[in-house]
């Protein structure tokens, strides 16, 4: 009856908002929002409030599992640990370090990030790490390191409130990000401008002022023309140009012939341009927030810089209520950043490269550190089908439901002469495991996340792991001992932060006591901010002035054509998060499954003969998928969409690998496809029983 | 007429009941304004209950067997609302098995908080005698005045050495709760609203547009004193049997009333919102319960991350009211 | 005002289901099943009247409404009609004669048996909604208090028709239209092409008679606008019933899953006020009905 109260962090998307943990005998019984919590308010998202069901002890995976040839059996740690111990070491005497390597998760937390790149680079002597940013963020981090000199969101959640005009590029964040989303209903409402720029009709754009459903992929196009009308019409911030930034003449040439063919690129006429123009360059103080309908294209780290250019152009950085700010998918994909789990970057951003860098590390370390540089997870994958990369460590992801061209991952995975996973719950990508560790959730450990506007944030432990559960440092640290190595002995999360801090100069005034003061801090926070900063580039850049780089538009890598004749983008619910393992075991979260997960318009529909929720196939260059439809006026004709959570149905079926050339980014927002109408009454196929009756791709 | 006694500190109070009862107590700090962010409606109607178990062979019923407790100082609001409840829930085994159990120590309020709008909806914000066991009532020269409205509650301080206090202290109750009942902010968008919605005279177009602004995130069903819907569902246990749990849901979700077959008769969200609104403020809710479903807590207007609370969608509606009803 | 603080002397409800052990099942049309089961104990079931329904638990699955076809016997055996479109379903077709199964019931308010003596019925069945209707059909040709009886029953198309043997054994007794939606000729045997409400004036001419009474039970639409047919026809919205088919998890009017869309209505649960309405019950009060 008496209850325990636990403050934490939602371990959803990037927003960070505050959760109370509600315990009782080591049961979790209900979740709630944090009223005075900085960023939420009191408010939480459907996945926020189902979190409880989430971490639930059904299906959690409570003991480590060894794969025999009759499926998993129970394993000892002890057993589980040498197992992955021999093998690693195997490998590394046969392959080298480059054989190895390690996926980290962006729902972990910092320390087990900042643990999971120190067992890579200061014990397994590889850069090979990496996390899902590359599926996100990675031309975020990318775009603005060279134009900005610094990859995150430049301003605050709270600065919504203080700002004229809203611009969301490319994100749905009403969706995605609920409580951002709910903020920026809430400042429109109370008279902020808003303007959404989507090929879909979101629900903000159903609000907004002005709505550009602009075709995938011509964000450049469209971004061109409206730096070109801003300059043609002088409406620039001349003095801050002038002041803060560099490269101006060769982007005013660049887009100087933006108009051409624009209408017809971007499907948005020049009035419009011209009016967005104006309302963008004229607001006292304007905001930018974008995501995935940025980054995930060939031209993703283009797209970026673009975004930038108009930006700085207009003198909207720099100050409260402006700036370009990414919103990052997972609770701590910031984190995960920040940490350095990418194969370039050591914690903040200190470059492998860099040779007082690395000395910096393995001076702290205590041992020489590898100067190769890393492979991405992609990358990884790609090695693993030629055989040069044989064991990989993986925790808090599911590659094969989230990553595109499902096939190619699979059998990739397949390859691996090792494949350790820790999870919470039997995931595809686990089934297809040599080791599962039990991992322990947000709820069951302590440790920081850092949310999408820089925020570090206390996570709190509520509950004791079930059964033989561990926290991530701590089964990477019995990897690193295994290894015959200490590196990774912390007392406890604390020591690890400390340790991280402490090589980390963006997070080096930090501490726990600091951070729960002041209900998280945001970075920069050093001596000279110990306080942390809201807003960033207020004075400079980190690289002195900011850069205009011109860009070009890039097509699309496949266009919609006789074969393929529609266009398939994806997207994400309100109700679900990622490959859906937490998700889905809330049963309001299940249920909430829409009847038909490929949206399409009724024009399109009509013309091939699909009623509402009527059963469909799907069909790629790489993939083909059943699903039902969902019939809505909220895609334009020529374009469909698909949610990539159900692993029934999944999206990544069906998308294009074609690649950022700087990142890597995959191309997940636009591929050609063919859409077929089933047999009425056909209960479409899942992804299970196709691969059942097709013979596809199992261990 | 109630009796009404001087208590000089609650903790005597407190040590008093915790002979008998458990102690819960919802508020941080007996006295403050504001409600607490939860209700307490959990108690009786748990947020997740197993109904029975099935053994293979029978279906048994659980009832919750809790301890006797008492919630120690619960506002007027969330009073109210456990009164709509006690009907609603009347002939609900598991509801009523857990309610019999507890006593009801309510608190007057007698500054307003910032959401709440209790005395527009007469749920407040004084504790009225037939919505708890003991009221306590702070008294501004000092110590608490402890009213007795239930043969539970004389029953549950039987024993306790107290002074009776007459009818001039609880005059001077009632001009408190008067002086705070006038300090309420203007209320007129609310009485509006409810007159737009209780004669049907908010355009579906209108409740369609406030539909777009709801995410469907449950907040404002859960937190709302008053919101009973739930779903079931079975879940295997390691031994074998199998146990039906029925968990709060929220008729705000679009699966809410989504058939097996796929027909939805409440597919649009302006339809639900409408339903939700019109549960709480619906003429037809009021005749069967007496009064409205909403008791003035404003929880919702705090948690609603699409700002579709009550204070917003009340104003937003209030300009459908008839021209008189002001 | 203070009011009580608790409904006293209410008798408490029971969510909990009787056992019942399925007997047997034949198949009845596409994915459709008419199943037997019996009460572990004849006496758990108060006898249901034609139109109530009952909850149906699947042990590890869940609960699911479903209408009697015929209703409980001394031995407690009793039949519904089931077609697999959901997960309870789903699991239900999985089970076996001899599987344990749990019921409660019967609840709702069932057909109007009492206002059909002496009257011209017209009973309108789509799709499914045959089911709830089968067991009034059957006891009215038993007991013959009308004066007319006729049948029209409409499918989406031959496969999806259900209940073959008993339109069979009615079409002896009254007359009985089947419409098809979609028909090959060879599928459309004696059946008549188009939707019900298409087919209706056809139909009245062919019965010869005007009905006084009319049961609905189909999909909502057919129901709403076979009911305005009969409306603008000049019958009372007073002569016109229908059955309404809603999720449902109590059935006691606690869960709230089952509420009329409607303004005006919205407080009526389907379980507990249903699901048989009176058209005239369902309409907007501010809106005159014409007599």
């Amino acid at each position: 009856m008496v209850s325990q109260t636990t403050t934490t962090i939602c371990p959803f998307c990037g927003v960070g908002c505050g959760l109370n943990l509600h315990t009782e005998d080591d049961r979790l019984i209900s979740v709630t929002p944090q009223l005075d919590h900085p960023v939420s308010r009191g408010q939480l998202c459907s996945k926020g409030w189902s979190s409880a069901y989430g971490v639930d002890l059904r299906g959690r995976i409570l003991h480590p599992l060894i794969r025999t040839p009759r499926g998993f059996r129970q394993a000892s740690w002890d057993e589980a640990l040498t197992t992955i111990g021999e093998a690693l070491q195997q490998v590394l005497n046969e392959d080298g370090p480059m054989a190895v390597g390690i996926i980290s998760s962006a729902r972990a937390t910092n320390e087990d990030n900042y643990a999971a790149q120190k067992l890579a680079r200061a014990v397994l002597k590889t850069n090979n790490i990496d996390h899902c940013a590359r599926i996100c963020h990675s031309p975020t981090v990318a775009g603005l390191k060279q134009t900005l000199g610094s990859g995150a969101m430049t301003n605050s959640a709270a600065d919504i409130f203080e700002t004229d005009l809203i611009v969301v590029f490319g994100a749905d964040p009403t969706e995605n990000h609920a409580i951002l989303g709910g903020h920026i209903m809430r400042a429109h409402l109370a008279g902020t401008k808003l303007i959404v720029v989507d090929p879909r009709r979101t629900r903000l754009a159903k609000l907004a002022d002005m709505h550009l459903q602009l075709k995938p992929g011509s964000n450049i196009a469209l971004i061109n023309a409206l730096i070109k009308t801003i300059l043609d019409n002088h409406w620039q911030d001349s003095e801050y140009i002038e002041a803060r930034c560099e490269g101006l003449v060769p982007l005013a040439a660049a887009v100087a012939n933006a108009y051409d063919g624009v209408e017809r690129t971007t499907g948005i006429d020049l009035e419009t341009i011209r009016e967005m123009a104006r309302a963008y360059s004229k607001a006292s103080r304007a905001m930018i927030f974008y995501g995935m309908g940025i980054t995930q294209y060939v031209s993703g780290t283009n797209n970026v810089i673009a975004l930038s250019n108009l930006a700085l152009v207009c003198g909207q950085i720099g100050r409260p209520g402006t700036g370009i700010n990414p919103l990052r998918g997972q609770n701590n994909v910031q984190g995960a950043c920040d940490m350095g789990c990418l194969p370039n970057v050591y914690p903040g951003y200190q470059a492998v490269a860099d040779l007082a860098a690395r000395d910096k590390f393995s001076h702290a370390w205590k041992t020489a550190l590898p100067e190769q540089p890393g492979l991405t997870s992609l990358g990884m994958s790609k090695a693993a089908l030629d055989g040069s990369f044989r064991a990989l460590i993986l925790f808090g992801e599911d590659p094969v439901i989230t990553d595109p061209d499902q096939n190619q991952e699979r059998l990739a995975l397949s390859k691996l002469d090792l494949l350790v996973v820790a999870e919470l719950t039997m995931t595809d990508t686990a089934r297809m495991a040599d080791v599962v560790l039990p991992a322990a959730s947000f709820a069951e450990k302590s440790g920081t996340f850092t949310n999408c506007e820089r925020r570090v944030q206390h996570v709190r432990q509520a509950l004791p792991p079930p059964g033989e559960a561990r926290g991530d440092w701590q089964w990477l640290a019995a990897i690193a001992r295994q290894l015959g190595s200490d590196q990774l002995d912390w007392s406890d999360s604390e020591a690890v932060f400390r340790e991280m801090a402490a090589l980390t100069p963006s997070y080096s005034a930090m501490s726990y006591p600091h951070i729960d003061e002041h209900c998280g801090l945001q970075w920069p926070c050093s001596a000279e901010t110990p306080d942390g900063t809201a807003v960033l580039h207020s004075n400079s850049f980190p690289i002195g002035r900011a850069r205009l780089i011109p860009v070009h538009p890039t097509e699309i890598d496949e266009s919609a054509d006789a074969e393929y004749p529609l266009l398939l983008t994806t997207n994400r619910l309100h109700f679900h998060y990622g490959c859906g393992s937490m998700t889905r075991k809330s049963p309001l979260l299940e249920r909430e499954i829409p009847p038909g997960l490929l949206f399409i318009n009724p024009a399109d529909a009509r013309d091939l003969g699909i009623l509402h929720r009527a059963p469909v196939g799907v069909r790629s260059r790489r993939g083909y998928l059943e699903t039902c439809a969902m019939v809505s006026e909220d895609l334009p004709p020529g374009l469909v969409s698909m949610p990539y959570h159900f692993r029934e149905a999944p999206s990544n079926q069906l998308t294009n690998n074609a690649q950022d050339p700087v990142t890597k980014m995959p191309e997940l927002k636009a591929c050609a496809v063919a859409v077929e109408p089933l047999p009425p009454g056909r209960v479409p196929r899942s992804m299970d029983q196709l691969n059942a009756e097709q013979g596809g791709i199992e261990r | 007429m109630m009796s009404c006694y001087l208590l000089d500190t609650l903790e005597r109070l407190h040590s008093h009941l915790a002979r008998v009862y458990q102690i819960v107590q919802p508020l941080e700090d007996v006295g403050q304004s504001a409600p607490p962010l939860v209700s307490p409606k959990g108690y009786f109607f748990a947020e997740q209950e197993n109904l029975f178990v099935f053994d293979g062979e029978c279906f048994r019923e659980t009832l919750p067997q809790p301890p006797p407790f008492v919630l120690f100082g619960v506002q007027s609001c969330d009073l109210t609302a456990i009164a709509y409840q006690d009907q609603f829930f009347a002939r609900d085994p598991y509801y009523q098995a857990r309610r019999q159990q507890a006593l009801l120590v309510g608190i007057d309020c007698v500054t307003p908080c910032e959401h709440g709008f209790c005395a527009s909806v007469d749920a407040g914000p004084g504790v009225k005698a037939g919505c708890a066991d003991l009221i306590l009532h702070a008294r501004p020269e000092g110590g608490w005045m402890l009213m007795v409205c239930s043969d539970k509650g004389g029953e549950a301080i039987r024993g306790m050495e107290l002074d009776q206090m007459d009818d001039t202290e609880l005059r001077a109750r009632d001009r408190r709760i008067d002086d705070c009942i006038a300090a309420f902010p203007d209320d007129s968008h609310l009485h509006r609203g409810i007159a737009a919605i209780s004669q049907g005279r908010v355009p579906d177009q209108q409740w369609q547009q406030l539909g777009i602004q709801c995410l469907g995130c449950s907040g404002c069903t859960t937190l709302c004193p008053t919101c009973s819907c739930y779903g079931t569902r079975d879940l295997s246990e390691d031994q074998g049997d199998i146990r039906r749990q029925r968990f709060w849901d929220s008729c705000l979700y679009e699966s809410f009333q989504r058939e097996a077959s796929q027909h939805n008769p409440s597919e649009e969200a302006g339809e639900r919102v409408r339903r939700f609104w019109t549960h709480k403020f619906g003429d037809n809710f009021a005749k069967t319960f007496g009064r409205y479903g909403c008791v003035g807590c404003g929880r919702c207007e705090q948690t609603c991350p699409g700002v579709i609370g009550v204070h917003s969608v009340m104003r937003r509606i209030a300009d459908y009211a008839p021209d008189d009803d002001v | 005002m203070p009011r009580t603080m608790m409904s006293e002397s209410a008798e408490l409800l029971s969510l909990t289901p009787s056992v019942a052990e399925l007997l047997d099942f034949v198949d009845d049309g596409e994915a459709t099943r008419r199943y037997r089961f019996r009460l572990r104990d004849p006496n758990a079931m108060a006898t249901p009247l034609p139109g109530q329904f009952f909850m149906l638990s699947v042990p590890g699955a869940g609960e699911a409404p479903f209408t009697f076809t015929t209703v409980p016997d001394r031995e407690g055996i009793f039949c519904g009609l089931v077609r697999r479109v959901g997960s309870v379903t789903s699991a239900l077709f999985e089970c076996r004669a001899g599987d344990l199964v749990g019921v409660r019931g019967p609840f709702g308010r069932g057909w109007p048996m009492e206002q059909l003596a002496g009257q011209r019925v017209l009973i309108v069945a789509g799709g499914c909604g045959l089911a709830p209707l089968a067991c009034l059909i059957d006891q009215l040709i038993a007991q013959r208090p009308y004066r007319e009886l006729a049948l029209v029953y409409g499918a989406r198309q031959r496969s999806l028709q259900m209940l073959d043997d008993s339109r069979q054994r009615w079409a002896q007794q009254v007359p009985l239209f089947d419409t098809l939606d979609t028909a090959t000729e060879a599928e459309l045997g004696g059946a008549l092409l188009g939707t019900p409400l298409e087919l209706m004036d056809d139909i009245l001419l062919r019965l010869g008679w005007v009905p006084d009474k009319v049961l609905l039970c189909g999909p909502e639409v057919m129901m709403n606008t076979l009911a305005c047919f009969f409306v603008e026809r000049g019958h009372s919205p007073r002569s016109i019933w229908l059955s309404i088919e809603r999720r449902m998890h109590c059935a006691v009017g606690l869960c709230g899953h089952c509420y009329l869309t409607q303004h005006d209505l919205s407080h009526h649960y389907v379980c507990r006020d249903g699901p048989t309405y009176r058209w005239d019950s369902l309409q907007p009060v501010h809106v005159a009905l014409p007599e």
